[in-house]
C-alpha cells in the first residue's frame, strides 16, 4: 500500500437526522499502519461517523474515501467492524455463526474453517467451538465477536468500545492481540472512552464533542502542545508559593501529589530554586505531560474544571 | 451475489435445522395418519359381549330383536354403511362411530327371563341383584303393547356410558318394534321402505365445456387448500418476523449491515425462509400422496376417487405461484413489523393487521367457492393480499380465463415489489434503532430517508 495515501479520508462530512445534526463538517485523515483513537463523550457523534465509514449510512454532505476509493460493498469487504452494540445468534453454535459472518465477507469453505480454527485457538476458545452462545460467558462472547471482526483479514479494523464488559485480564489479552494485528501494516480505528487505554495504544487521535471536531493530530504533538507547564509535586511547606497565582495558575490535588499548572512564562527551574531557598521539603518535583484524560476533560468540559 | 447466497443458505438452515421444523414437518402427517386410522382401529377391537337379561312382556319383539342383532344382519348393515361413507370424503365423527359400532359383531348375549306372574317391581329388584352379582351386564324390559307410543322400554346397564352398545341396541330395538307394528297393521316392510325413500337430488356443477363435476368434493378440497395456504402464510410470516426481531434484539444487524446491503439481507432472508416453507410443503404433499396411495391399497376407493376434483399439473403450478406470491406479500409485511418493534412479544401484538388480512382472504374464499364467477369473486381474486388465497380456490372451483389469472399475478407481483421496497426502507433504519418502538410518523420519515 502506498504510504502517502491515507487509509481513510473524511472531508466536510455532515449527517443530519431531521433537525438534529449528528456530525457537523468533520474532516480528518487516518494514515495506514497506525492505531487511530476516535474519542469523544457519549452522544458526540462517534457511532454516526463510524456507521458512515463502514457504509451503513451515508453523509448528507461531504465525502468519505477508503483506500482512495468511494465506499462500496468492495470497501466494506476490507473493513472489520466491531460495533459497540453487538451480539450473536443465541441458539446457534459458535462455529456456525463465525462461518456465516465470514461468508458475508466473502470467505467460505476450507479457508473459512482454517481461519476459524486459528482464531479460536488464538483466543483460547477452541473447546467452545460447538457450543451455543447461551453457554458462553459475556467475556467469551466478546472474544467471539472480535473473531468475527477479523476473520476476513481486513486492512482496516474499526473497534467501537472493544473492551466494554471485559475483565482486566481479558482487556490485556485483547490489547496484545490488537497490537499483533497492527504489525501487519493494518490500520486500526479505535473508539473508546477509556483514556488510559487510548493513551497506551493510539498514535493519532481525533476528539469530537457535540458533533464537531475538537482535537486532531498525533498524540505526541497534542501532548506537547499541552504539556509545557505542568509539574507533578509532592512536598511540605510550600503553602505560600502554591497560593501565588502569578507563578502557579492552579493546583489540582490528587491522592498523594499535586499537579501544578504554571502561569504563562514561568520557568520550572526558577520555581524549583524558589522552593529550595524557601525551605520546602521536596519529595517529588517532576515535569510531566497532561494525561489524555486531562486533555479530554479540559476540551470537553472547557473551563468547568474545579480548581485545586 | 455471494453475500445474497450466504444469507439465503444461512436463513434456510436456520429454519430447517431447528427441532420445531422437524417436529412440525413430521408431526403433521403422523397426526393426520393417527386421526385417519386410530378410531377405526379402536372401534374394531371387539368389546366383551354384553350379557342382557331380556323380559319380553309383549312376547313378539324379542325374536325380531335377536334377529336384528344377529351376525349376518349386522355384517350386512356394516357393508351398507361403509358404501355410504365412501362417497363422503370426510365422514363426520358420528358416522365413523356408527360404522365402527356396526362392525362389532356378536357382542350381545340374551337370556330370556320369564316373569311367571311375578310383579314387575319384583323382577326389577331380582335382576338388579343378579347384575350386581355379575351374572348379567344389563336388563331390558319390553312393555306389553308395542303400539303404545308412550310405553317405556327399560334398559339398565352397568356399562351405562357405553354409547356404542346403547346405540346398537337402540337401533336394533327400534327396528324390531317398528317391524312388529307394521306386521300388526298388515303393511309389508318392503312397501314401507319404498314409500319412505328419500328423493335423490343429483347435484353436480357444469364446467365450461358442459362436462359434469361433483360439487361436494370440490367444496371440501377448496376449503382444505384455502386453509392450508392460510396456515402456512401465517406461520412463515411470523417466522420471518421472529428472525428479524432476533437480529435486532441481539444487535447482530449492525455487523450484518457493515457486510452487506440491507436489501440483500432482507431479500435473502425472505428467499431463505421461503425455500424452507416450500421444503415443508413438498414433504407434506409427498406424504399426503403416500397416505392416499396406502389408503387406496387398503380399501376399494373407486367411489372416493370419483369424488376428488381433478387437479391438473397446471393447477399445481398456479397454486405454487400464488403460494409464493402470498408468501412474499405477507413475509415482507411481517419483516416490516419486525424491524419496527423491540421484542417478539411486541411484534406479536402488532401482527394482527396482516393476520386479519389473511383471515379476511380466507372468508372471501368461501364466497368464491359459492359463486366463482361473481364480480366479488373477480375482484377479490385479483386484489393484493386476498388473491394468494382466493385465486387458487377460484382456479379449482371454476378456472377463470387466462387473462384474469395473468392480471392477478401481475398486480400482485407489483404489490410485492412495492412492499419489499417499503420493508427494506424501514428495515435499514429500524434495525439500528434500539430501545423504543417507532411511531408511524417516524416510520414515514425512515421511508423517505435517502
Amino acid at each position: 500500500m502506498n504510504q502517502e495515501q491515507a487509509t481513510l479520508r473524511a472531508e466536510g462530512v455532515t449527517k443530519r437526522y431531521g433537525d438534529f445534526t449528528a456530525v457537523d463538517d468533520l474532516s480528518f485523515e487516518v494514515k495506514p499502519g497506525r492505531i487511530f483513537g476516535f474519542l469523544g463523550p457519549n452522544g458526540a457523534g462517534k457511532t454516526t461517523t463510524i456507521r458512515m465509514i463502514v457504509g451503513i449510512t451515508f453523509p448528507d454532505e461531504g465525502h468519505i474515501s477508503l483506500f482512495g476509493e468511494h465506499i462500496t460493498t468492495e470497501t466494506q469487504g476490507r473493513i472489520g467492524y466491531l460495533p459497540e452494540e453487538r451480539g450473536l445468534y443465541k441458539k446457534m453454535k459458535v462455529v456456525d455463526q463465525l462461518k456465516y459472518f465470514a461468508a458475508l465477507k466473502g470467505v467460505s469453505g476450507r479457508e473459512s474453517e482454517k481461519r476459524i480454527d486459528f482464531w479460536l485457538e488464538r483466543m483460547q476458545l477452541t473447546e467452545w467451538k460447538k457450543k451455543k452462545t447461551t453457554d458462553l460467558s459475556k467475556g467469551m462472547q466478546q472474544k467471539i465477536q472480535f473473531i468475527a471482526t477479523v476473520l476476513h483479514d481486513p486492512d482496516l479494523l474499526i473497534l467501537d468500545e472493544p473492551f466494554s464488559g471485559l475483565d482486566p485480564v481479558n482487556v490485556e489479552f485483547l490489547i496484545d492481540v490488537i497490537s499483533e494485528f497492527r504489525t501487519g501494516e493494518k490500520t486500526i480505528i479505535f473508539s473508546t472512552h477509556l483514556m488510559e487505554t487510548a493513551e497506551r495504544l493510539c498514535s493519532d487521535i481525533l476528539l469530537i464533542n457535540k458533533s464537531q471536531k475538537v482535537l486532531f493530530g498525533s498524540l505526541r504533538e497534542i501532548k506537547e502542545s499541552y504539556g509545557q507547564n505542568l509539574i507533578a509535586f509532592r512536598g511540605e511547606g510550600a503553602g505560600a508559593i502554591l497560593e501565588d497565582r502569578s507563578t502557579i495558575e492552579r493546583v489540582v490535588t490528587h491522592a498523594d501529589e499535586q499537579e501544578l499548572h504554571l502561569a504563562e512564562g514561568v520557568d520550572a527551574q526558577d520555581l524549583l530554586k524558589r522552593m529550595i531557598t524557601s525551605g520546602v521539603v521536596i519529595s517529588k518535583f517532576e515535569k510531566t505531560e497532561p494525561s489524555l484524560n486531562d486533555i479530554f476533560i479540559d476540551r470537553v468540559k472547557g473551563g468547568e474544571n474545579s480548581h485545586g | 451475489m455471494d453475500r445474497f447466497l450466504a444469507v439465503v443458505v444461512h436463513e434456510y438452515k436456520k429454519v430447517v435445522l431447528k427441532w420445531s421444523f422437524l417436529v412440525g414437518t413430521l408431526l403433521l402427517p403422523v397426526l393426520a395418519g393417527v386421526f385417519a386410522f386410530v378410531p377405526a382401529i379402536i372401534f374394531s377391537l371387539k368389546g366383551e359381549p354384553t350379557r342382557i337379561a331380556l323380559i319380553d312382556r309383549s312376547g313378539t319383539v324379542a325374536p325380531r330383536l335377536k334377529d336384528n342383532l344377529s351376525a349376518e344382519k349386522r355384517a350386512e348393515r356394516a357393508r351398507t354403511a361403509a358404501r355410504e361413507a365412501a362417497v363422503n370424503i370426510t365422514p363426520s365423527q358420528e358416522e365413523q362411530l356408527k360404522m365402527a359400532s356396526a362392525q362389532m359383531v356378536d357382542s350381545f348375549i340374551f337370556t330370556d327371563i320369564d316373569p311367571a306372574g311375578r310383579s314387575i317391581e319384583d323382577m326389577r329388584s331380582e335382576l338388579t341383584t343378579r347384575i350386581t352379582a355379575d351374572e348379567f351386564d344389563a336388563y331390558l324390559i319390553i312393555p306389553p303393547d308395542v303400539n303404545d307410543t308412550a310405553a317405556v322400554y327399560e334398559f339398565r346397564s352397568r356399562k351405562g356410558a357405553d354409547f356404542v352398545t346403547n346405540d346398537s341396541l337402540r337401533d336394533a330395538l327400534n327396528s324390531a318394534v317398528r317391524s312388529q307394528r307394521l306386521a300388526e297393521a298388515n303393511i309389508s316392510e318392503e312397501r314401507l321402505a319404498s314409500i319412505g325413500r328419500a328423493v335423490k337430488l343429483d347435484a353436480k356443477g357444469l364446467d365450461d365445456r358442459g362436462g359434469e363435476k361433483d360439487t361436494t368434493g370440490l367444496m371440501i378440497a377448496s376449503f382444505v387448500i384455502g386453509l392450508m395456504i392460510y396456515i402456512t402464510l401465517a406461520i412463515y410470516g411470523q417466522a420471518i418476523m421472529g428472525a428479524v426481531v432476533e437480529e435486532k434484539e441481539t444487535r447482530i444487524s449492525e455487523i450484518l449491515f457493515s457486510s452487506a446491503r440491507p436489501f440483500t439481507l432482507l431479500f435473502g432472508k425472505l428467499v431463505g425462509v421461503g425455500l424452507a416453507g416450500l421444503t415443508q410443503l413438498s414433504i407434506w404433499i409427498v406424504s399426503a400422496a403416500a397416505l392416499l396411495a396406502f389408503l387406496a391399497l387398503q380399501t376399494d376407493l373407486s367411489q372416493l376417487v370419483g369424488a376428488v376434483p381433478s387437479i391438473s399439473p397446471l393447477m399445481i403450478l398456479y397454486f405454487l405461484i400464488f403460494f409464493l406470491i402470498g408468501y412474499f406479500i405477507y413475509a415482507s409485511i411481517f419483516a416490516l413489523i419486525g424491524s419496527v418493534v423491540t421484542s417478539l412479544q411486541e411484534g406479536g401484538q402488532f401482527a394482527f393487521p396482516p393476520v386479519m388480512l389473511l383471515l379476511a382472504a380466507f372468508y372471501f374464499s368461501i364466497a368464491v367457492i359459492r359463486d366463482p364467477n361473481s364480480s366479488l369473486s373477480f375482484w377479490v381474486s385479483i386484489a393484493p393480499f386476498f388473491a394468494p388465497i382466493t385465486m387458487p380456490i377460484r382456479i379449482l372451483a371454476e378456472t377463470p380465463p387466462f387473462w384474469e389469472i395473468a392480471l392477478s399475478i401481475g398486480i400482485n407481483v407489483l404489490a410485492i415489489a412495492g412492499l419489499v421496497w417499503l420493508a427494506s426502507r424501514v428495515y435499514r433504519v429500524g434495525m439500528l434503532m434500539y430501545g423504543k418502538r417507532a411511531t408511524l410518523p417516524e416510520i414515514w420519515k425512515w421511508i423517505r430517508y435517502v
